[in-house]
């Protein structure tokens, strides 16, 4: 262990390679070493080592096969012996000792600090809350340790887009396993999971829209630590984007002094890995309802859900008609614009309102509905106002045709004035 | 007959008069220059001085699409796009926060626009604002 | 002397308008059972005329720039006091004056006033035509909206396949490769200073010779006149005819003030040049028995690009049929006439037909 330790910082202060290369840099070669020429002229497994090399971010950091394995990197060619020295720290891991294997640079703060100073030093203390550390403890070999999903030897930074752990490829990584019903039924785990998310609006505006910010399997689980969240924390793990909606939830809590955690929060409305675009049926007593699913007509709440639904509904039909009333008069030749702008304050409203639902608040909610209702029919008088200027136009018209007719009929009776009745073309 | 055709002269001669009026004093009209002289697409006039208070901001149409203004507690004047660069809804100052906020999913703007925390992937446009002679003058950079 | 006449007696000495004038009351015209077509000359004009005044009340607040010309037309319609009547007024018209110089255009050919010495008339009148084709082609995309700029598009493409000359022309005409913010600056040009110096020159030669030559009369009236002896009737120009004239332009003008008032023009969406074309693009419905004619033709006729055949054929029509005054000369039998005749009604047909086909149902 000292003497691989040493090997290392010898190498770390040579410096071999700046600490803050950027992970997909154009590769370097790896360092020079007896493994690495032994092993690249060997056949089959005892190649992969080498064969994705210049990929690895340890390589790339000037790290090589010793650092790592140990043994002896300056033995002669050809001679196993010396270079597979245990005496030297040469060793092998075992699956489950991976973690620890690992760890041994990884965990090491100091040592991590030169290679770069934001390095999280935590991953095992981690791993070892996460259901798949616990399990591990137990010697488990089937769980996941850390190869599973950096890979073993072409291991790629997280920021690597080609990463394996790369944000849009760890939903991918996770239904490796987590996809695999044979894996899963040992533990009782469905292996629907990951096609459920696949379906999600998350995974469409990861994947459709290339937003980063849309969440995948960590962002919710944890990445070393993963865990479903425990029963209180839903509304916690959700609320980590969707902070208003969270917050509403909470305060609900508090102020009707409810537990709602048996009604496990946020998926009873929105289901966990398979979300999907929340619709405006989801308020109310209709039949997509999600109210519904606990309340029944008996229920206090349930008359809430409808006249809330009522209000929304409401709102948004007379916002259609006062859009509908603007952009005619537009098209008619009228100034709506800053009338419209004006009316773009209603979707803000309607938008506010979806928001609101998560207050389960009568009141307040049927109180933001008034308010947006007024915006709508500021629109509406002056689609009206446009209207009226459109008939004033036409009236104006009506007046010099009048003229015109008597211009006209003056013009026609000086002609025949002038020339007698005589008909003339 | 002289009476009928002075009757006829006059009449012929007055509406068309009238007729020309009618047709010259819309031309007149729209010679006059409209309150705004020019479409507003590039350059609007989004509050007077003294309107807005320190720490305030305001919503107002710039381009037929919302923007903001802000007046920050050290007195100085900014406008952005109010609508937000994530899934276009429009966003709010936040006075005790000094920052811009979006509240469908906690997008944070600094001053300049520049996304600086939740999922906004990109700045809020940052406008050009002058004060002359009163108004406050915001037009795109 | 009154102060009017000592006013009217130094201009006298100075401009001597009274020439003029005399000139003027001289002025007679035929009356007879055609003789209503004379009025389509004077609603050309007038007509002309309005798209002068509005086209320069409109300049004073269009912006010819791709950024800008399409908020300013809105700028126009809505904000600017009257400013949807004088635009709408300047679309219609625009629209009316094609149509009417079609038919001048038709009558004159019909009843064959283009005979020696009214040649030049005929000529000048021609050029007159496309000169109003190209102000109407060139005026439709300065509101840069969607339909004018695919519209031109398509047009300038037709143009650019002229053999020989297409590829320059159509550079020419699109200030570039592509119809650009650049082809509209260029239209822009064209629309309100060329065409318009150019138009001044040819009206105004057309219009002399008008005056030099007096109203042509039909040749069917003059072989009745000559067979009862009596010539036809004539009617002065000052009062008489004018007068006419007046009432057919406040007929025109209230008809302008009621369309802008009933069917103002629209606006239309904004170009956006990276978007794809819509469905249903054509031009203007003065080009539309072109547009359809040219999609009818089979893509290879003998080996050549049947829409390149199309388009010479056409080029090869415009030029016979400018060239008419010297085809139907004195020399020519009656025989001769009669075909002509034919043909003219055949090309009426012709166009009015697939105008028609252009605008039907689910024809685009």
């Amino acid at each position: 262990m000292r003497t691989c330790f040493g090997a290392l910082a010898l190498l770390a202060w040579a410096g071999v390679a700046p600490a803050a290369e950027p992970p997909h840099a154009k590769a370097s070669p790896a360092p020079k070493s007896s493994c690495i020429e032994c092993h690249s002229q060997l056949d089959g497994e005892a190649a992969e080592p080498v064969k994705h090399a210049a990929d690895d971010v340890h390589f790339q950091q000037g790290l090589s096969c010793h650092d790592c394995h140990g043994g002896n990197p300056d033995s002669e060619p050809d001679d196993v012996v010396a270079a597979h020295d245990e005496k030297k720290g040469w060793n092998r891991p075992t699956r489950l000792t991976i973690p620890l294997f690992c760890a041994k640079c990884h965990a090491d703060a100091a040592f991590m600090k030169r290679f770069d100073p934001m390095a999280r030093v935590d991953q095992l203390a981690e791993y070892r809350t996460s259901m798949h550390g616990r399990r591990n403890a137990t010697g488990d070999a089937k769980v996941a340790v850390c190869i599973d999903c950096h890979g073993v030897h072409g291991i790629k930074a997280v920021k690597d887009p080609s990463a394996p752990v790369h944000h849009t490829h760890v939903a991918e990584t996770c239904g490796r396993c987590h996809a695999n019903a044979e894996l899963m039924r040992p533990y009782g785990l469905p292996a629907t999971e990951p096609a459920a998310y696949k379906s999600s609006v998350h995974a469409r505006a990861l994947y459709e829209k290339g937003d980063l910010a849309a969440p995948t399997c960590n962002n919710c689980h944890g990445s070393h630590g993963a865990a479903p969240p425990g029963l209180q924390s839903v509304v916690q793990v959700c609320g980590s984007c969707h902070g208003r909606e969270a917050t509403l939830f909470r305060e609900v809590e508090k102020k009707k002094g409810l537990n709602l955690a048996p009604c496990i929060q946020c998926m009873v409305c929105h289901d966990n890995h398979a979300v999907q675009a929340p619709t405006d049926e989801m308020i109310g007593v209709g039949p997509k309802s999600t109210c519904t699913t606990c309340h029944g007509p008996s229920d206090p709440p349930y008359r809430s859900a409808e006249l809330m639904a009522a209000s929304l509904e409401r709102l948004k039909v007379r916002h259609a008609e006062a859009s509908d009333l603007l952009a005619r008069a537009g098209r008619a030749g009228i100034e709506v614009g800053a009338d419209q702008v004006a009316l773009q304050k209603a979707s803000d409203q309607i938008v506010e309102l979806r928001v609101l639902a998560h207050s389960f608040d009568r009141e307040r909610y049927l109180a933001a509905a008034g308010a947006g209702l007024a915006t709508v029919e500021v629109g509406v008088a002056a689609g009206e106002r446009a209207f009226r200027e459109l008939r004033q136009r036409r009236l104006g018209l009506a007046v010099s045709l009048v003229v015109i007719a008597a211009v006209i009929a003056g013009l026609l009776f000086k002609i025949r004035d002038m020339e007698g009745p005589r008909p003339e073309p | 007959m002289a009476t009928r055709r002075g009757f006829l002269n006059w009449f012929l001669g007055t509406s068309a008069g009238a007729m020309c009026a009618a047709v010259v004093y819309p031309m007149l009209r729209y010679l006059v220059p409209p309150q705004l002289p020019e479409a507003e697409t590039t350059r609007t006039v989004a509050a007077r001085e003294g309107e807005l208070k320190l720490g305030e901001a305001r919503v107002f149409p710039f381009g037929g699409r919302p923007a903001l203004l802000i007046r920050t507690a050290e007195g100085e004047y900014r406008a952005v796009s109010a609508t937000c660069t994530h899934l276009n809804c429009t966003v709010q100052y936040r006075g005790d926060l000094k920052t811009i906020w979006c509240a469908c999913h906690n997008g944070m703007y600094d001053l300049t626009g520049r996304n600086v925390g939740g999922p906004p992937p990109r700045p809020l446009e940052s406008y050009k604002v002058d004060v002359t002679r009163g108004d406050i003058v915001v037009s795109k950079a | 002397m009154s102060a009017l006449g000592k006013a009217r007696s130094w201009l006298e000495e100075r401009i001597g308008l009274s020439a003029l004038v005399a000139l003027a009351r001289e002025k007679r015209v035929p009356v007879h059972r055609h003789s209503l077509w004379y009025y389509l000359g004077g609603m050309t004009l007038f007509l002309f005329g309005i798209q002068v005044v509005t086209g320069i009340l409109l300049l004073l607040y269009y912006r010819p720039s791709s950024g800008e010309a399409f908020e300013s037309v809105q700028f126009v319609m809505a904000r600017v006091p009257f400013g949807w009547l004088i635009r709408s007024i300047h679309s219609w018209s625009a629209n009316l004056l094609v149509f009417v110089v079609f038919v001048h255009m038709f009558s004159v050919f019909f009843l064959r006033a283009y005979r020696k010495p009214r040649e030049l008339t005929w000529l000048s009148g021609m050029l007159l035509l496309f000169l109003m084709l190209a102000f109407g082609f060139s005026g439709y995309l300065l509101p840069w909206n969607t339909l004018a700029f695919f519209a031109t598009q398509v047009g300038t493409e037709v143009a650019g396949r002229v053999p020989v000359v297409g590829g320059f022309a159509l550079r020419l005409l699109r200030g570039g490769d592509q119809v650009t913010g650049g082809t509209l600056t260029r239209f822009y040009g064209f629309h309100v200073a060329v065409l318009p110096a150019m138009t001044t020159l040819l009206l105004g030669a057309h219009l002399l010779l008008v005056q030099r030559h007096g109203m042509s009369v039909p040749p069917s009236v003059e072989a009745e006149a000559q067979r009862t002896g009596k010539p036809p009737r004539d009617l002065p120009f000052l009062p008489g005819f004018l007068l006419r004239d007046a009432v057919g332009w406040c007929v025109a003008l209230g008809t302008l003030a009621a369309l802008a008032a009933f069917l103002p023009w629209e606006l239309g969406i904004k170009a956006d040049p990276f978007a794809p074309a819509p469905a249903g693009i054509r031009p203007e419905w003065y080009f539309c028995w072109m547009f359809e004619t040219l999609k009818l033709l089979p893509g290879r006729v003998l080996g050549v690009d049947g829409e390149l055949i199309g388009i010479l054929a056409f080029g090869l029509g415009a030029l016979v049929w400018t060239l008419i005054p010297f085809l139907d000369g004195e020399k020519g039998g009656e025989r001769l006439r009669r075909a002509l005749v034919l043909a003219g009604l055949l090309a009426l047909a012709y166009m009015a037909a697939m105008t028609v086909v252009a605008y039907l149902p689910g024809r685009h």
